[in-house]
C-alpha cells in the first residue's frame, strides 16, 4: 500500500480538483492519502465531498505559494508552503509518493533540499510520456519516455548519460521492456553538429556496456515514430519539444472545431466522431497523470499546473504503481550499474505496511 | 417547535473520575448497515440476506466489540439495549442467533411486520421507515429518571432524521403541530400517525435524554448532509470513532476503548487508519486534543494490543495530530431548532436528482 502525499494548493480551481481526486482515491483505492494545504479550507471542502476519512489525512501548510514567483524566493518568503510540507512528509516515509501540480522549479528546488539524492545522479530529470506510432515492450505500450522535460535546464554530458540510465531503468520496470532502446535527441545534421554535451554523451553511451540498447541520435521529427523507448535530452529542449507536441494536438482540436463551420465537413466529422474521440483520448495528457521526477530517493510526480480531477487521479495511480514496482530502487540500481558504483546505498528500503 | 435546548452538550468526565453509578444508559441500535454488514440494494441481495444463516452474517468492524464494552457485566444492571430493525419479523430467529454468537443479548428486539404490511396492502410501509421506527422508538422509550440515550443508525436510510425527531419530541422541541406536519409530509399511514401522536402526548417534554446519535457512514455520504442536525448527530466512518466520542463523554471506560481498538485491528485496521479517523473527528471539532492525549496514555498503559506493540498506535496518533500544528477547532453547534421539513424535502430532491428515467445515477 502506497502513501500518497498530495499537494492540494495547485491545480484546476485553486486546487479544489486535487482535493476531489484525493476524495475519490480514498474511496476507490487502498492507499493512505495525505492531503497537504490549509487545514481549515480542506476540512470545509471535504465536508461537501464523499470521501473515506479512514484513508485520508490532512497535513497543515500555513504558507501559501504565490504563482509565478521564483522558487528561491518562495522558499524564503513562504517556508511552510504545501510543497515543502509535502516533501518533508514524503522524506519520512519510504513508501511515500509526492504528487503536486505546483511550479516544477519549486518542486525541484524543494526536493533538492529535503529528499535524498540517488548516488551518481548530480541533477534530477523530469520524465514525461508521449504517444508513439509503434508499441513498446511485451505489453504493447504505445508510449515512449522523454526526459528531461524541464527539471535541469543546463545539462552536462554526464547528466545526459545519467538520464539515459534512469530513463531505461524506469521504462524497464513500468513498460516491462527487457532492454529498452535509448536515443539522444539531436538536431537535423547528426551528432557532428550537436552541442558538446550531446557529443560527449553520445561517445560515452556508444562505449559503455549497458542494460539498455543505445540506438544513437533521433531527430525531433522522429520522436513519435516509436523507434526509441526512451529519448534523452536536456531540460530546455525537452520542455520545448513536449510543449510543441501538445501545441500540435491542441491545434488539431481547433481545426476540428473549425470544420463545423461548413455543413459537409460537419457531416464528415460526425461520421468520424468515434475515431476522433479515440485519438483525443489517446493524446489527452490528463490520461497519463503526471511526470515522475527522477533522481531522488522518493517518488515525486509533477502534474501540469491546470490539472483536473482525472489528471490527479491518474497521477495517484501511476505513483502507486511506481511504489508497488519499486521503480525508484530500480532506477538507483540502474544508475549504480551504469556508473559502476556497486549496490546503491540510497535505494529506498522496502515500504512499511501502512 | 418550542423551548431552547437545556444545555445538551455532553457531560464530560474529569480525568480519573468514575462513571456516575446510578445513571441509566439506553442504547438503541439499528441492525442492517449499522450493526450488520448487509447488502439489500438489489433483489438478489435481499434474497441472499434472507437466506443467510446466523454464522454467515458479518458484523460491521468494531460494532460488536463496542456494544459488548458498553454492556459490560459490571454496568449491565443499569444499561439497556434495544434493536429496532427494518428486517422482517420472520428473521428474528436468525438475527437473535447472530447476536448471541457475538455475545450480545438485547433487552428488546423490534422487527418490522413486513408480511402484515404486504397482506394489508400497506405497500408504502414496506419501504418507508419514518412511521415504523418513530413508533418503535417511542414505544420502547425507557421511562426512568436520569436516562442517557445513545442511538446508532446509518446513512443508508433516514436514521438521522427519525432519531432527531424522536430526540426533539422528548426534549419538547417538536410539538404536536410540528410532528403532524412531519408525519404528513413523510406520508405515514393514518393508523401509525394516531399511535405516534398518542405516544407524543405521553412523552413530549420528558427531557434532554438523547445524548448522541451516531450515524455509521456505510455509504460514505458527505458530512454536510448531517450538519443541519447539529452536534447531537455524529457521523462516523467506523466504530473506533464512536468509541472515542463515547470515551470523551465518559460513557465508555478505557478498557472498552482498548477492546474496540483490538477488535478493529483484528479486522485489518492499521494504526494509520485509526489515527486518520481520530484526526477526522478532531478537525470536525467533535473530539478534543486532550481526549486524544488521554486515549494515547490509556493505550500506552496497556501492555500490548493483540501481540503488537502499543507504541505503533500512539505514534500514529501523535503523527496524525502533529500534522495539524496545534489545531483548536470549536465543536459543531447544538441546533435549538431543526427544520425537519426542509431536510426531508432536500433529501427527496437529492434522491430524485440522482435518478434519470428511474435509473440510479452515481452519487
Amino acid at each position: 500500500m502506497a502513501h500518497i502525499v498530495l499537494d492540494s494548493c495547485a491545480g484546476r480551481d485553486g486546487g479544489r480538483e486535487a482535493l476531489e481526486a484525493a476524495a475519490i482515491a480514498s474511496l476507490q483505492l487502498d492507499h493512505q492519502i495525505t492531503v497537504v494545504g490549509d487545514e481549515s479550507d480542506i476540512t470545509t471542502a471535504l465536508a461537501k465531498i464523499a470521501h473515506d476519512a479512514e484513508r485520508l489525512r490532512v497535513a497543515h501548510a500555513r504558507d501559501r505559494c504565490e504563482p509565478d514567483v521564483d522558487a528561491a524566493e518562495v522558499l524564503r518568503q513562504a517556508p511552510r508552503n504545501s510543497v515543502v510540507v509535502g516533501l518533508e512528509i514524503a522524506a519520512r516515509d519510504p513508501s511515500a509518493v509526492f504528487v503536486s501540480a505546483g511550479a516544477p522549479g519549486l518542486i525541484v528546488a524543494g526536493a533538492q533540499q529535503i529528499l535524498g539524492r540517488i548516488p551518481g545522479v548530480p541533477h534530477a530529470a523530469l520524465a514525461a510520456v508521449y504517444p508513439t506510432l509503434r508499441p513498446h515492450g511485451p505489453v504493447s505500450d504505445l508510449f515512449a519516455l522523454l526526459l528531461d522535460v524541464g527539471a535541469t535546464v543546463e545539462c552536462s554530458g554526464d547528466d545526459l548519460v545519467t538520464f539515459a540510465a534512469m530513463g531505461a531503468a524506469y521504462a524497464a520496470k513500468i513498460s516491462r521492456i527487457d532492454r529498452p532502446r535509448v536515443a539522444l535527441l539531436c538536431n537535423g545534421h547528426g551528432i557532428a553538429n550537436a552541442p558538446t554535451r550531446a557529443r560527449e554523451a553520445h561517445r560515452r553511451l556508444l562505449a559503455a556496456t549497458t542494460a539498455f540498447e543505445y540506438v544513437g541520435c533521433l531527430r525531433a521529427d522522429s520522436v513519435t515514430s516509436g523507434d526509441a523507448d526512451v529519448i534523452v535530452t536536456d531540460g530546455f529542449s525537452g520542455d520545448v519539444l513536449l510543449r510543441t507536441l501538445e501545441g500540435v494536438a491542441a491545434t488539431g482540436e481547433s481545426l476540428l472545431r473549425r470544420a463545423a463551420e461548413k455543413f459537409q465537413w460537419r457531416i464528415g466529422v460526425q461520421m468520424l466522431s468515434d475515431g476522433i474521440s479515440a485519438i483525443r483520448e489517446f493524446t489527452d495528457w490528463e490520461n497519463y497523470g503526471g511526470a515522475p521526477l527522477l533522481g531522488f530517493d522518493r517518488a515525486v510526480m509533477v502534474t501540469q499546473a491546470d490539472s483536473g480531477r482525472r489528471a490527479f487521479l491518474n497521477a495517484i495511480r501511476l505513483g502507486a504503481k511506481i511504489d508497488r514496482l519499486q521503480v525508484i530502487a530500480a532506477v538507483a540500481a540502474g544508475v549504480a550499474e551504469f556508473h559502476g558504483l556497486g549496490a546503491p546505498s540510497a535505494s529506498p528500503p522496502a515500504p512499511e505496511a501502512t | 417547535m418550542t423551548s431552547d435546548p437545556a444545555d445538551p452538550s455532553e457531560p464530560t468526565r474529569p480525568e480519573g473520575q468514575a462513571l456516575q453509578p446510578r445513571r441509566f444508559m439506553h442504547l438503541r441500535w439499528d441492525l442492517d448497515k449499522t450493526y450488520l454488514r448487509t447488502e439489500f440494494d438489489t433483489v438478489k441481495d435481499l434474497i441472499k440476506t434472507f437466506r443467510q444463516k446466523a454464522e454467515e452474517k458479518i458484523a460491521v468492524a468494531g460494532a460488536s466489540a463496542l456494544l459488548r464494552a458498553l454492556l459490560d457485566p459490571r454496568e449491565r444492571s443499569h444499561r439497556r439495549v434495544t434493536f429496532i430493525s427494518g428486517s422482517p419479523r420472520q428473521m428474528r430467529k436468525v438475527l437473535t442467533a447472530k447476536l448471541a454468537l457475538d455475545g450480545v443479548e438485547p433487552d428488546m428486539f423490534i422487527l418490522k411486520p413486513n408480511l402484515e404490511n404486504l397482506l394489508r396492502g400497506r405497500f408504502r410501509a414496506i419501504r418507508g421507515q419514518v412511521g415504523y421506527k418513530l413508533k418503535a422508538l417511542l414505544l420502547s422509550h425507557m421511562a426512568a429518571e436520569h436516562v442517557d440515550e445513545y442511538l446508532f443508525g446509518d446513512d443508508a436510510e433516514q436514521d438521522a432524521f427519525i432519531y432527531s425527531v424522536y430526540a426533539d419530541i422528548l426534549a419538547g422541541r417538536v410539538d404536536a403541530v410540528a410532528l403532524a406536519a412531519i408525519l404528513s409530509t413523510c406520508k405515514v399511514y393514518r393508523g401509525d400517525v394516531d399511535e405516534i401522536m398518542a405516544y407524543h402526548r405521553q412523552l413530549f417534554g420528558s427531557g434532554e435524554v438523547v445524548r448522541r446519535i451516531f450515524i455509521h457512514l456505510e455509504r460514505r455520504s458527505p458530512l454536510d448532509r448531517f450538519a443541519a442536525y447539529g452536534a447531537r448527530v455524529v457521523a462516523i466512518y467506523n466504530y473506533f470513532q464512536g468509541a472515542a466520542v463515547l470515551f470523551e463523554a465518559g460513557a465508555l471506560e478505557p478498557r472498552g476503548l482498548l477492546a474496540v481498538t483490538e477488535a478493529m485491528e483484528s479486522e485489518g485496521y492499521t494504526p494509520e487508519r485509526l489515527a486518520n479517523s481520530l484526526q477526522d473527528l478532531m478537525r470536525r471539532g467533535v473530539l478534543h486534543f486532550g481526549t486524544i492525549e488521554r486515549m494515547s496514555r490509556e493505550l500506552a498503559a496497556a501492555e500490548s494490543t493483540m501481540g503488537r506493540p502499543v507504541p505503533r498506535f500512539v505514534h500514529a496518533f501523535e503523527d496524525a495530530i502533529g500534522s495539524l500544528e496545534n489545531l483548536q477547532r470549536p465543536g459543531p453547534r447544538w441546533e435549538a431548532e431543526i427544520n425537519y421539513l426542509g431536510i426531508y424535502h432536500e433529501a427527496r430532491f437529492r434522491r430524485q436528482q440522482h435518478r434519470f428515467l428511474g435509473i440510479r445515477l452515481l452519487d
